[in-house]
């Protein structure tokens, strides 16, 4: 069985600087990305037909770092000179992450830093391309042998914004059955990243001491899908299972539900937008703590 | 199944060598690469885990991080680590080889100078050679062996070094009648019927033996064919990092199709798919009809023999299903999809070939033909399984792969030449007195010894072992009548 291990690597320039220069723990986007490259030559040295993909979730869109394809490789002049202490297939996946990576972030728009969406970065477009991606492998693939699995390195917060779309693609990545695994590195509990490795089944950890993020990557996300059913492995006490209204986009706790497609308001309003059905009855008024006896119900 | 069984057949000789010999292997980053994917699953993920942490581990630890259905698993992964010579155990604490640690942290970044990858060629060839041409090149070395073991008629008989492997190892002997000529033996049937990488990897081991023989140091042997697991199809590497012994070892291999030298003294080789394969367990060869990197519009990676990218997982699975081109009905008449003599040749060991096509042989697996190959000692589960490795990618998709029926009546045929089972007894009859041969009966079955009895024509049979003593006791009770 071959494991194809897809990474979704947070490249928001603007995090990475701050988590560099963070006053206990700092880890620059430079160690880290040595301690992935290591972690992506273990997890394909398990097996010989381990595959990976490397997605950067960047500010305003996404991109493949590897494979791509070859046109970007003559572009990137990346030598094609083999070094004989490294095995083959590590040498040639380094050198493209690293090449494409660095032509990312040269390129990076700094005009993003003055809209509201400047600290978060794209990971919704990274996980459909994620998604897609593997649809493709898999539709070849008639005898079952590939198994795919997604793991997000993340740092920057929730984007409210792509609330429905990230819930989508949380929803279609459980109906395949693709375990999705999450990485804090830096920066505050991210509910919507909590409920996706909940609900597929996947790992979340939240890295204390960024600098030995190698050890965590190795011990938690290294194990393959059929290696985890043997293991404990780290797992979350408590999701915070909170949404996002679909209005205005903000995290609620408390909210309204439209009684025929599930979808979440923070205000009560006489239609709904997704499905368009009428409430045609005055909202309940919530009962308040200081009166004695409860309120009539209108109808 | 295939990857299985080669793993075991090289983990059993690794298990062999000495403690010593084990520190020089792990000397070598590929050597540590390709022990490391020997061990089982939770084997490997436990190497992972504790590379990097330099403190001893508890057992105790260990332990707790399996949960229960892996329970069952880790005393066997721990077992291999510590035959394998990478974890030492102590009382209640793991620590890991100092030297495996260390290099296989080099062969995970690339550290280190040994240059045990492999180094290419910086010249370019002045005769090329395409990965087409390699195929071809080890299809033709690896059938000829195998068409002289079949005794089809072919062109060339192997070397001298491929008769002397092939006597060693048992799967041909020299006549009787002809002591010139060799002959196939019941093992070499068996083998084959095996798929490539085993019976490559049973030659390298007879190989291995025959090494220490010769004082060929058997390190560097180890190390070179772990090296070639690891290299690229396609791309031509320098003879400069091999020692000695790793150049006299070019000769013998290229004898089997494993590497491909233009002439002897050539300063480059070339690995075939054959040693690419050796440490993956991949389907090695794939038949007369090469159906090469199948994703070709991603990958014209492909010329440069990048098949380890992603571009061709596609291709991976291609590549095993292809292998694929035997069809079984249920009405037990078999449609093989080869041209290839050596196949026909293996398949006609136990099926009734019955018409031949341009593309296809047809066939019937009958009660004579299956019996002819169980008289040459080939056993039911070895015919099953190679039906299986080589079944049609249209028949893999069905479970179970092959249909019950003809699976189940290939067993019991097999199991009709064991309907007589014998032992060597002794038979006692004539006995006058019904009450001795009762007396001498219990007796018997009280020591367990009695075979079979008829109390009514007074006779019994005794196992060979127990004779001794119920001639004894009949004596006694003869000579002491009881009135």
């Amino acid at each position: 069985d071959s494991n194809l291990l897809v990474i979704i690597l947070d490249t928001n320039p603007f995090v990475w600087a701050e988590s560099a220069k963070a006053p206990h723990t700092p880890l620059s986007l430079d160690d880290a990305l040595r301690q992935v490259l290591i972690f992506i030559n273990a997890h394909l040295a398990l097996k010989y037909n381990n595959k990976v993909v490397v997605i950067a979730s960047h500010v305003g869109h996404s991109k493949f770092l590897y494979p791509i394809s070859d046109d970007e490789i003559t572009k990137h002049r990346i030598s094609g000179e083999r070094n004989a202490n490294m095995y083959p297939n590590f040498q040639f996946v380094m050198d493209q992450i690293v090449a494409s990576l660095q032509e990312l972030l040269s390129n990076t728009d700094v005009s993003f830093l003055e809209k509201d969406s400047g600290t978060s970065s794209m990971i919704t477009g990274a996980f459909s391309m994620a998604l897609c991606y593997i649809h493709r492998i898999t539709k070849n693939d008639d005898l079952g042998h590939i198994k795919p699995r997604i793991m997000i390195l993340s740092l920057s917060p929730d984007s409210a914004a792509h609330y429905i779309p990230l819930m989508n693609c949380i929803f279609s990545a459980q109906k395949a059955a693709i375990p999705v695994d999450v990485c804090k590195v830096y920066g505050e509990e991210t509910a919507f990243l909590q409920q996706a490795a909940n609900i597929t089944g996947g790992i979340y950890v939240q890295v204390e001491n960024p600098q030995s993020l190698l050890q965590y990557l190795m011990f938690a996300f290294l194990p393959e899908r059929y290696a985890r059913k043997f293991l404990n492995l780290p797992n979350q006490d408590q999701v915070d299972f909170r949404a996002a209204c679909f209005c205005h986009k903000k995290i609620v706790d408390i909210g309204y539900v439209c009684s025929v497609c599930l979808s979440i308001f923070c205000s009560w309003s006489p239609v709904c937008t997704t499905c368009k059905t009428k409430f045609a009855f005055r909202p309940m008024v919530p009962p308040s703590p200081m009166r004695g006896k409860p309120s009539p119900i209108s109808k | 199944m295939s990857v299985d069984n080669f793993k075991t057949n090289i983990y059993e000789y690794l298990e062999t060598l000495p403690k010593v010999t084990f520190l020089r292997l792990f000397e070598k980053p590929a050597t540590c690469l390709a022990i490391f994917r020997l061990l089982p699953s939770i084997g490997r993920q436990i190497v992972m885990s504790f590379l990097y942490v330099e403190a001893e581990i508890q057992v105790q630890d260990v332990n707790n991080w399996v949960n229960k259905d892996g329970e069952k698993m880790l005393p066997e992964a721990l077992h291999k680590l510590s035959r394998l010579r990478i974890f030492e155990q102590k009382s209640s604490t793991l620590t890991m080889n100092y030297t495996f640690r260390q290099e296989f942290r080099n062969a995970l970044t690339g550290g280190g100078a040994q240059q045990s990858f492999g180094l290419p060629c910086s010249s370019p060839d002045k005769h090329p050679v395409d990965i087409p041409f390699l195929d071809q090149y080890a299809t033709q070395q690896w059938e000829s062996i195998l068409h002289y073991m079949v005794g089809t008629s072919s062109n060339k008989t192997p070397s001298r070094g491929v008769l002397n492997l092939l006597e060693r190892s048992q799967l041909m002997q020299y006549g009787t009648d002809n002591p010139d000529t060799l002959q196939i033996t019941n093992k070499g049937f068996q083998f084959l019927l095996q798929d490539v990488n085993t019976q490559v990897w049973a030659f390298l081991l007879q190989y291995l033996n025959m090494a220490e023989v010769l004082q060929m140091d058997l390190v560097e042997v180890l190390n070179f064919l772990f090296q070639l697991g690891s290299l690229e199809l396609g791309e031509n590497y320098s003879v400069e990092t091999l020692t000695q012994t790793q150049q006299q070892m070019l000769e013998d291999l290229r004898d089997y199709g494993i590497v491909y030298q233009r002439k002897r003294g050539s300063r480059r080789y070339y690995p075939t798919r054959l040693a690419t394969t050796l440490t993956s367990g991949n389907m090695a060869i794939a038949g007369a009809a090469l159906k090469n990197v199948t994703a070709g519009d991603i990958s014209k990676t492909a010329a440069t023999g990048n098949s380890g990218a992603g571009t061709t997982v596609a291709a991976v699975v291609d590549e095993e299903s292809e292998q694929g081109f035997i069809v079984l009905e249920t009405n037990y008449r078999i449609y093989a999809y080869t041209e290839s003599p050596l196949q026909i040749a293996v398949l006609n060991l136990f099926v009734q070939l019955q018409s031949r096509f341009r593309n296809m042989v047809a066939g019937v697996i009958t009660r004579e033909s299956v019996r002819n190959a169980l008289i040459k000692g080939i056993t039911a589960r070895q015919i099953i399984s190679y039906l299986e490795t080589h079944a049609h990618p249209q028949m893999r998709k069905k479970t179970p792969i092959l249909p019950l029926t003809v699976v189940d009546q290939i067993q019991l045929w097999e199991m009709e030449r064991c309907r007589l089972k014998t032992h060597a007894a002794y038979l006692y009859h004539e006995f006058n007195v019904q009450a001795d041969f009762d007396a001498a009966a219990k007796h018997a079955k009280d020591i367990d010894v009695l075979l079979w009895s008829n109390p009514k024509k007074r006779t019994m049979v005794i196992t060979q072992s127990g004779h001794d003593q119920v001639k004894g006791f009949v004596k006694r009770r003869l000579n002491n009548p009881r009135g």
